[in-house]
């Protein structure tokens, strides 16, 4: 089983990372910091997960080197779950590649992070119609203090049983 | 997959989902994603997936025949029209998920941040955080009290002598207590260089920057000097590995990668290599020049005139278009210290187990090179070039060393500064010429796994070159002018 990071630059993909494998990789706030792809483990539910970590990408048509390994990444690994990251108060500029990874019917859960910027901004998310809307997983988490991160467990769980027993 | 999702259908405009059901059609094998997807992919002309096709599809000419007819119909690219028509859609969900509970007012951070990027006010920050950040902490600081109070006190007062004892009693044989003792010994030289000079100062360096990247200023530092950037071929974009450049010019080329063209990735591979100084090498040239402020003016003057020139030079020869920049800004936070403090401890980790053997290999292949004759034979070769550019010829052991690891190079100049060997002129044409010179061996082999070989080593030659015909002009027009620095 695998579970793969996605999203665009910035949005505590490597923070997250640390938090579903323990295993630590350099985490800056500026985007682009992923060059190498990092790969860890995770023990979810009783199952056992290969986690990789890929470059940011905004858009699933690459332009830049680090999005073609990250789709490379998608393409050739058949990860049994794709994590799209984003940063919540941006939702409106990442949701495309939401739309992306579905169009391509690629299996996805729609992570909505650093919710407490969106929060102290004063904005609330419907997570529930986005749910519905977008017929996948919607979590809300904030991956450097780990709110959430039980919760996606939780929901990754879930679907991998859901999908295999 | 959750069965028939909403976003296969994400309606394109007519003429667009004409052309997606007509290659949707002809593709026959089986793919990862779903033949729309895939469509769409192909109308937007990703090279990839049209490489992958052109292998798997009896029909890949009339798909291209396709292709090319839906380009012809559009005046836009279609990668335009296709992102635009997904935007229109995300902002619409968004705004059915989205509700503010109160307005947001700028806040006292996004000022700052409107702050740093605005070039009247931006590069008076910048030049705040280099002096302080850079030439104090790491300079004065790392270079100087920490370099100090390891060098002299630490292995001169106590771990030197100790060994030099330890490997006279254990080992009868000059020659082979010169390999671990003697003047580029392992441990007086190696470990001595790569412990208490190079070490503080990149420890200081990682942990400045680490501050200074986590609080977000790096991607507002690309939007200030995009349009400077522009003229030599760059973008904000390239800000980040240039910067990083400051504390390792390996790591940094490496991670060019992030840098969209080619091009780009060229001229900044090339910058890299001549004219940014890693920190180590940076910390030991503050050093050198303590005390003399008007050298140091001209070091800097001079490196950043080539800096410049030959960007631009570069992006002149090197065909291609304009690169667009558009960077997400992250917004400004207060860096956890946890967070540095760990990031600090991976770096120099890394950094220093990277290091660490090469400094050793370096002393025992002095080591060999000075039984075997091989060392003296190489000074003596480079001692011409040195002392055209008018330095004594002790300088060229330094250079020599340079070629292994530039700061290691730095380094031996220090040494010799500190006997009194170089005056104030040579020691600016030697620091500009160490500067430029040649990558260190580390940052010679990433150029040529990021770059291939041939620019690898075309590159090289070129700075070989380069470096010691820009000390030997330093030199003559010091002359000329008759200043005595």
């Amino acid at each position: 089983m695998k579970i793969a990071l996605v999203g665009s630059p910035n949005v505590g993909k490597s923070v997250m990372f640390n938090n579903l494998t323990g295993k630590y990789v350099n985490v800056s706030n500026y985007p682009g910091t992923t060059v190498e792809v990092s790969r860890g483990k995770a023990r979810i539910g009783g199952i056992d997960f290969e986690v990789v970590d890929t470059p940011g990408m905004y858009s699933f048509l690459p332009i830049t080197e680090e999005e073609r390994i990250a789709r490379k990444i998608i393409l050739d690994e058949n990860p049994t779950i794709i994590l799209h990251i984003v940063d919540a108060k941006n939702l409106e500029r990442m949701i495309p590649l939401t739309f992306q990874l579905l169009e391509a019917r690629l299996p996805a859960i729609l992570v909505l992070n650093i919710m407490d910027e969106a929060e102290k901004l004063g904005i609330k998310i419907n997570s529930k119609i986005l749910e519905k809307e977008l017929g996948i997983p919607v979590i809300e988490t904030v991956s450097t203090t780990g709110r959430g991160i039980d919760i996606l467990k939780g929901k990754i769980e879930e679907y991998v049983r859901k999908k295999f027993i | 997959m959750s069965e028939k999702n909403l976003f296969s259908k994400i309606g394109y405009e007519d003429p667009i989902e004409l052309y997606i059901s007509k290659i949707e059609a002809l593709l026959e094998a089986e793919y990862k994603i779903s033949k729309r997807a895939l469509s769409l992919l192909l109308l937007q002309e990703d090279k990839d997936m049209l490489e992958l096709i052109q292998k798997k599809e009896k029909k890949f000419l009339g798909i291209k025949t396709i292709v090319d007819e839906a380009k012809a119909h559009y005046k836009q690219p279609l990668s335009y029209i296709i992102s635009k028509r997904r935007q229109e859609e995300a902002s619409s969900l968004a705004k059915r998920v989205f509700s503010y509970a109160k307005r947001p007012k700028t806040s006292f951070l996004e000022k700052i941040s409107s702050i740093t990027m605005n070039p009247l006010t931006g590069a008076p920050i910048l030049l705040f955080i280099l002096y302080y950040g850079l030439y104090k902490f790491v300079g004065s600081f790392g270079a100087g009290v920490l370099v100090n109070f390891l060098e002299n006190k630490v292995f001169g007062d106590y771990i030197n002598p100790f060994m030099i004892n330890f490997v006279n009693m254990l080992v009868p044989w000059q020659i082979l207590r010169d390999l671990f003792v003697g003047e580029y010994g392992i441990i007086t030289l190696g470990a001595r260089y790569a412990v208490a000079i190079i070490l503080p100062i990149v420890a200081t360096f990682f942990f400045a920057f680490a501050i200074i990247e986590d609080t977000g200023y790096l991607p507002r530092l690309a939007m200030l000097i995009d349009r400077l950037f522009k003229k030599i071929g760059l973008t904000g974009r390239a800000v980040i590995p240039l910067v990083l450049g400051f504390g390792c010019d390996t790591m940094a080329t490496m991670v060019t990668r992030t840098l969209p063209t080619k091009r780009e990735r060229i001229i900044a591979t090339l910058l890299l290599a001549l004219a940014i100084p890693c920190s180590a090498q940076m910390g030991v040239i503050l050093a050198l020049m303590e005390g003399k402020p008007l050298a140091l003016v001209l070091w800097l003057g001079i490196i950043i005139m080539v800096f410049l020139i030959v960007g631009f030079l570069a992006s002149k020869i090197m065909p291609g278009e304009m690169p667009t920049f558009y960077m997400e800004i992250p917004p400004l936070r207060l860096p956890q210290f946890s967070n540095i403090i760990r990031k600090t401890l991976s770096r120099l980790k890394w950094y220093f187990f990277e290091i660490l053997p090469l400094f050793i290999f370096a002393s025992l292949l002095i080591w060999l090179g000075q039984v075997t004759g091989a060392f003296n034979f190489l000074v003596k070769i480079l001692e011409y070039p040195i002392s055209w550019i008018g330095l004594p010829k002790e300088a060229s052991v330094a250079f020599l060393f340079g070629f292994f690891r530039r700061d290691y190079g730095a380094a031996g100049l220090y040494d010799l500064k500190k006997v009194g060997l170089l005056s104030g002129n040579q020691l600016v044409v030697s620091c500009i010429t160490l500067t430029l010179f040649l990558p260190c061996i580390a940052q010679l082999l990433m150029n040529i796994k990021e770059r291939g070989i041939k620019m690898g080593i075309a590159m090289s030659i070129f700075i070989l070159f380069f470096s010691f015909s820009i000390g030997f002009f330093v030199n003559i027009g010091l002359k000329f002018f008759g200043i005595n620095l």
